[in-house]
């Protein structure tokens, strides 16, 4: 019998009330709140973008930019922490506890503010050090919070594109199923950055509007920031601690398209393979699935390929499930948005509600599922399902459960 | 019952042209923008053929599991460069995939048509890391065979040519599937990796 893994804390910090809770969170995402604005990257002159940033002037103490990721991964963990309630001094006497991490670019902003201030060297920022003890390599910030907590489980940094984030959370479970931790904490993380503005410009990935998924006239994403963290223990540790249990991770699965570097498989052959993957390792038929927080970009591919993949999956099914693209309020935060949109999906089941899809009013004929358009919705809620896509072919798709 | 090694890879960059005559055409003809890229492609297709695995793949069976370390910074440095140096016109659309670890694991999969999960880890010395996941993952029985390996960086690079990246990659696969196929077997994962 395979151990059944429980997520007992959550920490969020997004574009959407940052550092006022995951409750004032919860609410303005149900209430369709946009936090996307026109703004300039951090330290080039790259012109102005539609982003979704947390404004410096709401960190509770005073950030420079390149410690700006430390400082949030580092607060999201606590307040999972925090919300878990475990006492870290006395678990880690008797739990082996560990710690996976996804990220796509790090702290980029170190790279970005060396090159501005040459003299801001490696191992010679005490702030940065004092913070996290990161660099700028990909792993360093997970690497920095295994130290500040003492972990000693197994530390893992997946870097799987935009999938990073429901990877790292897959990658938690299997560690605790595996033997290998009692409890992981399992976040993801990224940072607004001139390198992404850049990069994505150069694809033309960008919208020149709102963020639109599944509408028709739908032009692209808009680049988003922030981190989040799952507590997750196997139930047993945590009957044993008599630890408050948000929900169950059900079943994991990650597939690849095989088929493009930056373009998803028209037909969403990957997506579909995970999601059918991911149901299989539930254990569960299709028909239970009452929820689903889709990658919804807004790109015109990404959107349609969700849309078809869906109907593979799921077949005539799929037209009775909402779906619904937090991306829409809340921006592409490349490897945070797995475990962000995890947490919604979470939070969905606890409070049976669905968060809407907003800047949604034109019907794409050829995207013709329940989107969940611009109100939430009130709905119980015992089953969720979040997927994400990513460069590469990325797909991974994570299933969550009521306690 | 102990997971087994059926294949075994290593090349380093600075022998990239001999071993390509070695590849498919598939692989041969494939438009490279990177070296990395073809490099890594070049080291994963001969892992396939050291373990009797017919290419292009064309299966989820076969996961891949890739451990970088600051092979892609080398990448990110170049993208970045050209930001600074041109502006928002500096930027590579070309090279701005490649600045995402994942992307030569993905063009491993798109080249040689592997359908199975793909996870990447950007850290240093994640080759153990990144075997020793694909080992728990076969135990627990997520995937059946898989490919695991990663790319070292030099420690010291010339000025003068490309860094001599080191590849090295197993194929991991559990002992019935390795039997029911006939494939030669090298020993444990413990035993080989060590």
């Amino acid at each position: 019998m395979r151990e059944n893994i429980v997520i007992t804390g959550i920490g969020i910090l997004s574009p959407l009330r940052p550092f006022e809770g995951t409750g004032s969170f919860w609410q303005a995402l149900c209430s369709g709140e946009d936090t996307i604005k026109i703004m300039k990257p951090p330290f080039l002159d790259l012109g102005k973008w539609p982003m979704a940033a947390i404004d410096t002037g709401a960190f509770p103490e005073q950030i420079n930019m390149e410690d700006k990721i430390g400082f949030l991964a580092q607060e999201a963990m606590k307040m999972a922490i925090a919300d878990s309630g475990l006492d870290m001094t006395s678990i880690l006497n008797e739990c082996k506890a560990g710690l996976t991490l996804g990220t796509v670019l790090g702290n980029i902003l170190y790279k970005e503010a060396r090159t501005i201030s040459p003299d801001l060297t490696k191992g010679g920022n005490n702030r940065v050090e004092d913070i996290t003890g990161y660099d700028d390599s990909l792993s360093g910030i997970a690497s920095g919070l295994a130290l500040k907590h003492g972990l000693n489980g197994p530390v893992f940094t997946v870097s799987t594109a935009c999938a990073s984030g429901t990877d790292a959370v897959g990658i938690a479970c299997r560690k605790i199923i595996s033997g290998r931790a009692d409890i992981m904490f399992a976040g993801g993380m990224d940072i607004l950055s001139d390198f992404a503005i850049a990069g994505f410009n150069s694809l033309q990935a960008i919208t020149t509007d709102k963020v639109r998924p599944f509408d028709r006239n739908r032009n692209g994403l808009a680049l988003g920031e922030g981190a989040a963290f799952m507590v997750l223990e196997s139930e047993k540790n945590a009957l044993r601690r008599k630890a408050e249990i948000y929900g169950r991770v059900i079943g994991y699965a990650a597939r690849s398209d095989a088929n493009h570097l930056t373009g998803p498989h028209r037909d969403g052959r990957g997506l579909a393979s995970a999601i059918q993957a991911a149901i299989s390792d539930a254990q569960i038929p299709n028909n239970r699935i009452d929820y689903i927080n889709a990658h919804g970009t807004g790109t015109p591919y990404n959107d349609l390929m969700e849309t078809k993949a869906l109907k593979s999956a799921f077949g005539d099914l799929a037209y009775d499930i909402p779906v619904s693209s937090t991306k829409s309020m809340l921006g592409h935060s490349f490897g945070a948005a797995g475990v962000i949109e995890a947490i919604c999906c979470l939070l969905a089941i606890k409070d049976g509600i669905i968060p809407p899809t907003i800047n949604y009013h034109d019907k794409d004929p050829e995207c013709d599922l329940n989107y969940t358009p611009n109100v939430a919705v009130e709905k119980s809620v015992r089953t969720s399902m979040s997927m994400s896509a990513g460069f590469g072919g990325q797909n991974s798709v994570i299933l969550l459960a009521a306690p | 019952m102990k997971n087994v090694i059926t294949g075994k890879s290593r090349i380093n960059a600075n022998k990239l042209d001999e071993v390509m005559a070695m590849l498919s055409e598939r692989t041969r003809s494939f438009r490279f923008v990177h070296d990395l890229e073809r490099f890594t492609v070049a080291a994963i297709e001969l892992l396939l053929k050291d373990a009797g695995i017919p290419v292009p793949a064309g299966t989820k069976d076969i996961a891949l599991y890739l451990g970088i370390d600051n092979a892609v910074e080398d990448i990110k440095n170049e993208f970045w460069g050209n930001i600074v140096k041109d502006g928002i016109l500096g930027a590579s659309p070309l090279l701005f995939p490649f600045t995402s670890p994942n992307a030569l694991a993905a063009q491993a999969t798109i080249v040689l048509d592997i359908r199975g999960e793909s996870i990447v880890s950007p850290v240093k010395s994640s080759i153990d890391s990144v075997i020793a996941y694909a080992d728990e993952c076969m135990s627990e029985n997520y995937i059946s065979m898989a490919i695991a390996g990663g790319i070292i960086s030099p420690d010291v690079k010339s000025d003068e040519r490309a860094p001599d990246y080191q590849a090295d990659f197993f194929f991991i696969e559990n002992p019935e599937s390795a039997r029911n196929r006939d494939a030669r077997i090298y020993g444990s994962v413990q035993e080989v990796c060590a």
